[in-house]
């Protein structure tokens, strides 16, 4: 009878167990085939080209979310972390400091830490930042470009038509595959542009 | 009852509204926002050790080759200082596909440092990393061959480049001024050290950002600088390093990446200067020698790298990068005092201005290519006339954008160097833009640093090496 009810019991503590692991892995699985498929049938994501950006700033004005979806990024390996850096500081500041009468981004959206003379580095606070690009139009006219601008897909709504590729000046938003769906500055370049294009098409 | 209904309603509807009122007043809505004070950076005490530096500590001889007569290019923008070669040399008009050919090329520090040619040598300022040293290294114009170096010790970070200015040479003297502000003074032929000016140490100069651009000027016997801070400008005795004036600097102007520029005025020599505080006239001569002539405070940006460009009539040109844009003063002399006048005053997108070089005139116009910051212009060559500096006689067009590299007129033509190493030959002309050739000469990267011309032979590189071509017919 004891034998009977303890074989009873591993029987039901096996079909859970198993029960469970199965489900982990019809889940696993699931997913896993949910995310080949939708790679191999091509889906694509919205995405701003760096380099034909022209720092309109409607992306701040024109997407649909509020903030805006479309952020600063910043590509540390192409910073020249500056004193006086023309994406942090307004054109002809009073000090290089961190006062707000000196700051050029409307919502102080980036951090500024010293690291040793004379280098700075700059940090984007991703949640203040309302992608207006006033930063990145400092950056690229007067420095080496690293500040630019990218859609962030934990954000976008992935609308059928983008609001702001409709009013993007330069042309410069386009769908892109979704394995590979950011063009940040560094890793993608103004040579290896061409390719990405034709992967593309 | 209705009454007691009606005074319930309104007692809770008061109590109501004067808790929201409560609310609304004692709340702060920008309780969220975290002030963005000046400090938070962090930004550290300039507590480092200061650094004992010898100028001039060190010298290698690596040949002696007698080096042939030719044409020079004695300083920054030429012996002029206005950026045109006066040479008879004849320059081909068009080039070949092999046009034009590179006679030899030599790797520098990384930086935006000039050359200077005089005697058939070259001379340049480099910043050694691996050795830590500035070093006026010289040159063959004919091969390229390092002839010797004078060189001292001194502690630089990279900063976007470390050499950024051009030596001034004459006929017994080379003068340079290093990254952090060390003047030194060699014998032309032998290399030999005659004196040398930490201009931080003497007169607390501040160096700019990215470090010091101002190339210093020889005339003369003497050599002018403008160290800013304790001293204005100074005239330094070339035999022998004595100071001969100082100017005063009441105001605390403080030094920019901007040279002085030697003019005449109304007959009067004077010595120009465009400083981080403002723009002044220096007398160069005469009595009051080291006296300011003329000052005004409008121009005052934070970065200023062109020099002022001075026209006959005592309007003086003035542009910076960094959303400056640009000034024209009007410097008038009345018996024997000085006035100046603001005629104009805009932003780069709304005429001509130059973030780091400076502009060239020709036949009474001026020549400069505009800055990123300049709207449907940006990067293009433009055209303007002094009168309106605003309006564009003629641009390169949106097909054809440069960078800022720098310029310079030689045989009749225009030669502009891109960022990345291409050359452009223009035919310098007041009514339209005609390019007569393009190439190019090297894979670059920030080509900045001035020309130099001499013998048909044009010095120019970018931020690690330096080439020499053949522009001559």
């Amino acid at each position: 009878m004891t034998d009977q009810k303890h074989s009873k019991t591993m029987q039901r503590r096996d079909f859970i167990q198993t029960g469970m692991r199965l489900t982990l892995a019809l889940s696993l699985g699931g997913i896993g085939t949910m995310a080949a498929l939708k790679t191999a049938k091509g889906d694509t994501v919205w995405q701003i080209d760096p380099f034909k950006c022209v720092q309109c700033g409607r992306c701040a004005d024109y997407c649909v979310k509020t903030p805006s979806a479309v952020k600063c990024v910043h590509a540390y390996d192409l910073c020249g972390y500056c004193d006086l850096c023309g994406g942090y500081l307004k054109p002809d500041a009073i000090a290089q400091a961190t006062g707000a009468e000196n700051q050029l981004c409307p919502t102080a959206a980036i951090k500024r830490k010293f690291i040793e003379e004379p280098y700075f580095e700059y940090e984007i606070v991703e949640d203040l930042c309302i992608g207006c690009a006033k930063c990145v139009a400092g950056c690229t006219s007067f420095g080496n470009g690293s500040l630019h601008l990218q859609i962030r897909h934990d954000l976008c709504d992935n609308c059928n038509e983008c609001a702001i590729a409709r009013v993007c000046p330069a042309d410069a938003i386009s769908r892109v595959p979704a394995s590979e769906p950011y063009k940040i500055k560094g890793d993608f370049t103004a040579n290896n542009k061409d390719q990405t294009q034709s992967r593309e098409e | 009852m209705r009454k007691r209904y009606v005074n319930i309603v309104l007692g809770g509807s008061a109590a109501i509204f004067f808790i929201v009122l409560l609310w609304w007043i004692t709340s702060d809505p920008t309780r969220d926002l975290q002030a963005s004070m000046p400090g938070s950076d962090n930004r550290g005490a300039k507590t480092l050790v200061e650094q004992i530096v010898n100028i001039g500590e060190k010298f290698q001889v690596f040949k002696n080759i007698i080096t042939g007569t030719s044409e020079n290019w004695t300083r920054f923008r030429g012996e002029d200082v206005d950026n045109i070669s006066k040479s008879k040399t004849k320059l081909k008009d068009t080039w070949q596909a092999d046009e034009p050919s590179v006679l030899w090329s030599v790797e520098l520090g990384e930086g935006h440092a000039g050359a200077a040619i005089y005697g058939g040598k070259v001379y340049i300022l480099d910043y050694i990393e691996d050795k830590r040293e500035d070093a006026l290294r010289c040159f063959s114009l004919e091969t390229g061959e390092e002839l010797w170096q004078r060189s001292y010790n001194v502690n630089l970070k990279r900063n976007h480049g470390m050499s950024r200015t051009v030596p001034a040479v004459n006929e017994k003297y080379i003068l340079t001024m290093g990254p952090k502000c060390h003047v030194m003074c060699v014998e032309r032929e032998t290399g030999d050290l005659v004196w040398g000016l930490d201009l931080v140490k003497k007169y607390n100069t501040e160096v700019p950002f990215w470090y010091t651009g101002q190339c210093p000027l020889i005339d003369g016997n003497k050599a002018i600088l403008a160290p800013g801070n304790d001293a204005l400008m100074i005239a330094v005795n070339m035999d022998s390093g004595e100071i001969l004036w100082e100017t005063p600097n009441p105001k605390a102007w403080k030094m920019s990446h901007s040279s002085v520029i030697p003019t005449t005025l109304f007959g009067k020599k004077m010595y120009l200067y465009s400083a981080v505080g403002g723009v002044c006239g220096i007398s160069a001569e005469g009595s009051d020698e080291g006296k300011i002539l003329w000052e005004s405070t409008a121009w005052n940006h934070s970065v200023v790298a062109p020099s002022p460009v001075a026209f006959p009539d005592g309007k003086i040109f003035l542009t910076a990068g960094y959303g400056a844009g640009s000034m024209m003063i009007q410097v008038r002399k009345t018996g024997n005092s000085y006035t100046t006048e603001v005629l104009k005053e805009y932003l780069p997108k709304d005429g001509l201005a130059c973030e780091q070089q400076t502009p060239v005139i020709w036949e009474g116009h001026l020549l400069g290519i505009l800055p990123k910051d300049a709207g449907a212009n940006r990067n293009q060559l433009v055209c303007v006339h002094p009168d309106d500096v605003t309006k564009i006689v003629w641009s390169s067009g949106k097909t054809t954008r440069f960078g800022l590299g720098p310029y310079l007129i030689a045989d009749n033509k225009l030669f502009v160097l891109s960022d990345d190493g291409t050359l452009t030959m223009i035919k310098p002309d007041t009514k339209n833009y005609r390019q007569l050739a393009q190439k190019k000469i090297f894979d670059g990267h920030d080509s900045w640093a001035p020309l130099a011309i001499a013998d048909g032979k044009m010095i120019l590189r970018d931020s690690k090496t330096m080439f020499c071509i053949d522009l001559k017919k």
